[in-house]
C-alpha cells in the first residue's frame, strides 16, 4: 500500500474555471483529500435587480459562455411563469431544437477536447492532431455543426439573441431548416465514427463505482432536456419527483469550508446532476439510436461509475441529433411564424429549470406589477456535482492507496474524475497576453 | 466573405472590449462589406469561420500588449508568442492564437488573419468599459473596419 502522497494540484487543467486537489496522506493515514473550489462568488442574482422583463435573459445568459442557451431558456421559463405567459408548440419545439444544439455543441467539446487526451494518453488535445489527426478534424466538423446549428436558431450559439418571453423573435425559414436537416443528415457517419472512437478508447475508462442519488429533469412526454419534474433515483432503481417549484427542498444548499461554492445534498450524502444522472433517470426516453449507442459503448441505467459521463454524453449526442431531425420535420410541417415578446397577464414569482450540459439548472425570479425584476436566484448543475465529487475522493483515495498507486498515478486518476463531471466552475476572463517576437 | 470577430466576457469588464466593439459597429449600421460576430468567450468556435471560403478574419480582444491602457495593435499571429496561462484548452479560457494553431495543424486553410489587440484597463467582475477605453471605441471601430475593408 501506498504510504505517503502529497498531491497539490492548484488549476486543474482542462476544466472550465479553477478547482484544486489537494490529497495528503503521511505514513498510510490520509490527512487531507479534498476538492477545492476556491473562486469568488459573482453575484449575478444582484445584476437582474431593477431590470425589465424582456432583458434578464440577457444578462443571465452572460453566466456562462457554454451554458448560454441553458441559462437562456432556464431565464426565460422563470419570466413567463412569474409574468403569465404562455409560449406556442411552435416555440417550444424550437426551444427544444436550441436546448440540442447547446448539448451536442458542449458535449462534443468535452469529449474531443477536454476527455479524450486522457483517455489517448496525451497531455492535450494538440499531441493528437499528428497520432490521431482524422479524430480531430472530425471533432472540429463536428463543433462547427454544432456551432450552425445553434446560431440557426438563437441568432447565434453563444449568447442567443432570438428568445424572448413568450416565444422566439426571429425565426428560420422553411429552407434553413432544411438545410439543417441535411447538415445534420451529413453528420451521421461523424457519428458513428465517434461512437467507434469513444468504443476504442473506453477501455481506458477507470473502474470505479459509487452508487450515489441522480438527480435530472424527467418528463413522461420526452427526455426531458427543455421541460419536466425533478427526478431523483437512487441505486437501487427507486425514483421520486418533485414539482419544479420545490426545488430549495431538492437541492438544500449548504456551505464547507474548502469550498467558495454551495453544496447540495437531497437523500443521500451528495447527488450527481449531468449526463450520466439524465441517462439513469431518462434511459427509456432515448431515441432508438441512442439506447443503441448506449448498447455499444457498454452504459446501461443505472450506471454508477462517475467517469462514464462523457460516455452518457456521447449518447446524448445522437440522441439529440435524431431527435432534432423529428422536430424539425415537424417544424417543416406546419411551417413557423413569428412570436414576438409577450405581454404579462400577472405579476410575483416564477421559478423554473432546463437542464444543461453539465445537469440541471434552476432560476427563479419576482417581478413588480410593471415587470421589473425585484430579485433572483440561481443555483447552477456544476455547483450541485462539487459534494458529489468530494464524495467520490473520499472512496476512491484509499482505493487508490489500497491499490498501490503512485503518486502521478492518483493525481491522474483525481484529475480525469473532476474531468469526468465536466464541470464549469465559472466563466473566467478571456484576454490575451502575448509578447512581440518580431 | 470577411469576418471581424469579438471576443471577451461581458462581466469582466475591459476584457469585454471586442464584444463591445462589435456591438458598436452593428448599432451603428458600420458591418458593410464584412460580417461583424460576437463570439463572447467561445473561442473555439472561430473555427467556423475558417476555411476557404474567408477572405479575411480580424478578431478584436482585450490583450496585454505592455501599452497605456486603451492603446491598441493591430498583428499577425506569427508575430507574437502567446505568454497566456491557460487552465486548459476550453471554451472558457480559449486562446484564439491556440485555436489558430489548431486549425492550422489540423490542416484548415487559414485565411489572412489579424487580431487587434487592445490594452485593457481592468478585467475585473462587472459590467461596463473603463473610461479610458469606452471612450475610444469609435476610434477602435474605425480602425478595426479600415483594416478589415482594406485587405
Amino acid at each position: 500500500m501506498t504510504s505517503t502522497v502529497h498531491i497539490d494540484v492548484h488549476h486543474l487543467t482542462r476544466v472550465e474555471g479553477h478547482g484544486n486537489i489537494i490529497v495528503n496522506v503521511t505514513d498510510g493515514a490520509i490527512e487531507k483529500c479534498e476538492w477545492q473550489v476556491p473562486e469568488a462568488p459573482r453575484f449575478f442574482e444582484s445584476m437582474v435587480r431593477g431590470r425589465h422583463y424582456s432583458e434578464v435573459a440577457r444578462i443571465t445568459s452572460r453566466i456562462c459562455g457554454i451554458c448560454a442557451v441553458g441559462h437562456t431558456l432556464a431565464s426565460v421559463k422563470a419570466t413567463e411563469d412569474a409574468l403569465g405567459i404562455e409560449i406556442s408548440e411552435q416555440s417550444r419545439k424550437l426551444r427544444e431544437l436550441l436546448k440540442h444544439a447547446e448539448n451536442a455543441d458542449s458535449h462534443v467539446l468535452h469529449a474531443y477536447i477536454l476527455v479524450a487526451p486522457d483517455l489517448a494518453g496525451a497531455p492535450s488535445v494538440f499531441p493528437l492532431v499528428e497520432t490521431m489527426p482524422e479524430v480531430v478534424a472530425r471533432a472540429l466538423r463536428l463543433k462547427r455543426l454544432c456551432h450552425e446549428w445553434g446560431s440557426l436558431i438563437g441568432g447565434r450559439t453563444t449568447h442567443p439573441t432570438t428568445v424572448v418571453p413568450g416565444g422566439i423573435a426571429e425565426v428560420p425559414t422553411n429552407k434553413e431548416l432544411a438545410e439543417l436537416k441535411q447538415k445534420l443528415v451529413a453528420a451521421v457517419p461523424d457519428l458513428e465514427a465517434t461512437l467507434e472512437t469513444v468504443a476504442a478508447l473506453a477501455p481506458n475508462i477507470p473502474a470505479f463505482d459509487r452508487p450515489t442519488e441522480y438527480i435530472g429533469l424527467s418528463s413522461d412526454e420526452d427526455y426531458g432536456l427543455y421541460d419536466g419534474q425533478i427526478q431523483s433515483v437512487l441505486p437501487d432503481g427507486t425514483k421520486q419527483r418533485y414539482p419544479v417549484a420545490d426545488y430549495r427542498l431538492v437541492t438544500n444548499e449548504f456551505v464547507v469550508p474548502q469550498s467558495t461554492a454551495k453544496y447540495t445534498k437531497n437523500k443521500l450524502d451528495s447527488y450527481a446532476a449531468g449526463a450520466l444522472a439524465r441517462f439513469n433517470n431518462n434511459y427509456d426516453m432515448l431515441v432508438p439510436q441512442a439506447k443503441q449507442a448506449a448498447e455499444m459503448l457498454g452504459l446501461q441505467p443505472i450506471c454508477t461509475n462517475p467517469y462514464m459521463n462523457t460516455v452518457a454524453q456521447v449518447v446524448e449526442v445522437v440522441h439529440s441529433v435524431y431527435d432534432s431531425l423529428r422536430l424539425i420535420d415537424e417544424l417543416l410541417e406546419t411551417g413557423v411564424k413569428l412570436e414576438p415578446l409577450a405581454q404579462p397577464t400577472k405579476h410575483g414569482r416564477g421559478i423554473q429549470s432546463v437542464e444543461v450540459p453539465r445537469g440541471i439548472l434552476f432560476h427563479e425570479y419576482d417581478y413588480d406589477a410593471a415587470g421589473t425584476c425585484q430579485g433572483g436566484n440561481c443555483i447552477i448543475p456544476t455547483n450541485q456535482n462539487h459534494n458529489n465529487i468530494q464524495h467520490d475522493f473520499d472512496v476512491l483515495v484509499p482505493q487508490l492507496l489500497a491499490a498501490d498507486k503512485g503518486e502521478k498515478e492518483m493525481e491522474l486518476a483525481l484529475e480525469m474524475l473532476v474531468r469526468a463531471y465536466d464541470p464549469c466552475i465559472s466563466c473566467s476572463t478571456h484576454h490575451l497576453d502575448v509578447t512581440f517576437v518580431r | 466573405m470577411r469576418y471581424l470577430i469579438g471576443l471577451g466576457n461581458y462581466l469582466a469588464g475591459d476584457d469585454a472590449v471586442g464584444v463591445h466593439v462589435v456591438e458598436h459597429i452593428v448599432a451603428n449600421g458600420l458591418d458593410r462589406g464584412f460580417t461583424a460576430v460576437e463570439l463572447a468567450t467561445n473561442a473555439l468556435n472561430l473555427v467556423s469561420y475558417l476555411g476557404p471560403e474567408t477572405e479575411a478574419v480580424l478578431v478584436v480582444d482585450a490583450a496585454y500588449l505592455g501599452l497605456e491602457p486603451g492603446d491598441y495593435r493591430v498583428f499577425a499571429p506569427d508575430e507574437v508568442e502567446t505568454q497566456k496561462e491557460l487552465a486548459g484548452f476550453s471554451t472558457h479560457e480559449g486562446d484564439p492564437l491556440k485555436v489558430l494553431e489548431l486549425a492550422r495543424s489540423a490542416g484548415y486553410t487559414i485565411p489572412p488573419f489579424a487580431v487587434m489587440g487592445i490594452q485593457p484597463l481592468a478585467v475585473e467582475h462587472g459590467t461596463g468599459l473603463s473610461a479610458c477605453v469606452g471612450d475610444r471605441l469609435p476610434s477602435y471601430a474605425a480602425a478595426a473596419i479600415e483594416h478589415l475593408t482594406g485587405l
